[in-house]
């Protein structure tokens, strides 16, 4: 008798225990990431100022129609343009932000005397913030007092003047960021068949082809897994423009980010319109689920 | 043949010196700048080093004359959230990830694939609701406001996860049967064997919360509870045309993160290649 309570309270608790265990990491996610992503989903199709207290107002489809269709409207033009601009960045980085490490990287393989510490160097700067990053990189784009108008003795206003203003984002960008793709690569490198390069060597193909025949294919899944993670951090550009150029000159860096931010958050006062804010964060997020899942695809069917 | 192959490499040593370089200016010429008299600058102009090594930007930084740019407290600020938050993602992760490892209940491959598949969610959707969940518990201007909503990230769990699963299951029957309890088993046997990932995961997790920008300008409004990172934006604006000043803030804020970087950098290098390897 005495056994079998045992045995039931012992069952019970190996029941429970997993639970307890889960449990301080599932309500937490449930109130800060389940809870605000269907309220975010949900805000798209409202009337909404998250900074009263009224409720969202359901409206349908009108924020999409206001962003889309209505040319009239200033929320239009700034959509648009905050869309367009951060695209622009994309395009413009992305290409850098692949191919500049694979280069390091295969110049680093080379294992040339200091390899290491190169290593560590270029891999530095990620682990900065993106405000020190840039508080650092405005000062060198200074226009009188800046390290590179004076090296190269020019006078460019490199933060308020396109297309100047791009390659300082970008610049800046690629600076902070391409560590992390470089030791990717660098691991990756590391497991290329050694056998496979000497017997290619062996038939005489040259550096080229056997980079482009041996070792592109072999490190085919890293180079897809940070073409997604880098286009994907990419549409999330925000502190780079917003500290560098202002979104200057004419708006013309004023990224998607920037513009949900101040419609949703006004510096100055004024009306929080989320709920456009929201319809544009949706569309920007289901873009990039969208661009990250076709490049698995077609990163997937070369193979 | 060698020599061909000892061509590359010289090749190669020419790159990565000219590239590293660029990646060192920035540097050296921020803690130069800051490092001279803004009287040097606005006389002189350009310069690479100082005339005359003067503390005066640093010592004004630190002094309680810049009240709009409370360095030191926000330094202390940054210190206090991620080591919170390095030390809740620690336990919340190591805890979660234990239970789909290690122990058998209803519903963990479902619990568990749902976590996994919310990693790909874009951030941005949650960005605005999230501040009107924040706002409402009146959490606003605490530190709990930058803490909890990044606390219970999904792939923490999966990269401990991984690891625990590596660990032989025969260590948890045999502390079993000396009686011991999962809590037991959790934190004498299984905690100390994952201390390698539980590095990577906590640096990670210090140095993203270090480095978190949108998110304090949000819930932050008050300029003493300000963290460091959010604050550089301010220093950037209240320094402008007074480059020395803003330059030692620069310094002094990336100090934390470098110098574990600089003590760590094989955990930081280990963990960027781990993510790549089961992601990629």
């Amino acid at each position: 008798m005495g056994k079998a309570i045992k045995a039931g309270a012992k069952k019970k608790k190996t029941e429970i225990t997993p639970y307890l265990f889960i449990a301080p990491q599932i309500i937490l996610f449930i109130v800060f990431f389940l809870v605000p992503a269907c309220m975010g989903i949900y805000a798209a199709f409202t009337r909404w100022n998250i900074l009263s207290n009224e409720l969202p107002t359901f409206v349908g489809l009108d924020n999409f129609k206001e962003i889309f269709l209505n040319t009239e409207s200033t929320y239009y033009k700034f959509f648009r343009a905050g869309f367009k601009n951060t695209v622009t960045f994309v395009l413009l980085s992305v290409p850098f932000c692949i191919v500049l490490p694979l280069l390091m990287a295969l110049a680093i393989n080379k294992k040339p005397w200091g390899h290491k510490f190169f290593q560590s160097l270029f891999y530095m700067p990620t682990v900065l913030s993106i405000s020190t990053v840039i508080l650092i990189w405005y000062y060198m784009f200074n226009k009188n007092l800046g390290l590179i108008n004076n090296l190269f003795h020019l006078k460019v206003n490199w933060v308020g003047a396109q297309p100047y203003a791009w390659f300082a984002i970008v610049i800046v960008t690629i600076w902070w960021t391409i560590g992390q793709n470089l030791v990717i690569y660098l691991a990756a490198l590391n497991g290329v068949s050694q056998d496979l390069l000497e017997a290619a060597e062996v038939d005489g193909a040259g550096p080229a082809r056997k980079f482009f025949n041996i070792m592109i294919p072999s490190i085919r899944n890293q180079l897809a897994y940070t073409f997604v993670l880098t286009t994907v951090a990419q549409f999330n550009i925000y502190g780079q423009p917003l500290m560098l150029t202002g979104g200057g000159p004419n708006n013309s860096t004023n990224v998607l980010l920037m513009v949900i931010r101040d419609l949703a958050f006004p510096s100055y006062g004024g009306n929080s319109i989320s709920g456009l804010a929201s319809a544009m964060a949706l569309v920007m997020g289901s873009l990039m689920i969208v661009i990250a899942l076709l490049q698995y695809r077609f990163i997937g069917e070369r193979e | 043949m060698k020599k061909k192959i000892d061509y590359m490499k010289i090749l190669a040593f020419v790159f990565c010196v000219i590239l590293a370089l660029v990646w060192i200016a920035p540097l050296t010429q921020s803690l130069s700048t800051s490092l001279k008299s803004e009287k040097e600058i606005k006389m002189s102009g350009f310069s690479y080093f100082p005339a005359e090594i003067t503390f005066d930007s640093y010592k004004d930084l630190f002094s309680t004359k810049s009240a709009s740019t409370p360095i030191l407290k926000w330094f202390w600020n940054s210190l206090v959230t991620s080591s919170l938050f390095t030390v809740l993602v620690l336990i919340i992760s190591s805890t979660s990830a234990f239970a789909y490892a290690r122990m058998k209940f209803k519903g963990r491959d479902l619990l568990f694939s749902i976590l996994m598949a919310t990693m790909v969610f874009p951030s941005v959707i949650n960005l605005i609701p999230t501040y009107k969940i924040v706002a409402g518990m009146h959490l606003l201007n605490t530190k709990w406001a930058l803490v909890l909503p990044g606390v219970s990230g999904a792939f923490n769990i999966f990269l401990i996860k991984q690891f625990m699963m590596g660990i032989p299951k025969e260590l948890d029957e045999a502390a079993k049967i000396d009686g011991a309890s999962w809590f037991q088993i959790y934190l004498r046997i299984i905690v100390p064997l994952c201390a390698p990932v539980l590095i990577v995961v906590g640096m990670f997790a210090f140095t993203g919360s270090w480095n978190d920008f949108l998110w304090p300008t949000l819930v932050m409004s008050n300029v003493d509870k300000m963290t460091i990172t959010p604050g550089m934006q301010i220093l950037k604006g209240t320094y402008d045309v007074y480059p020395s000043h803003a330059m030692a803030g620069g310094i002094v804020s990336v100090i934390p993160t470098f110098v574990l970087f600089l003590f760590a950098q094989k955990y930081f290098i280990k963990g960027m290649q781990l993510q790549s390897a089961v992601k990629g």
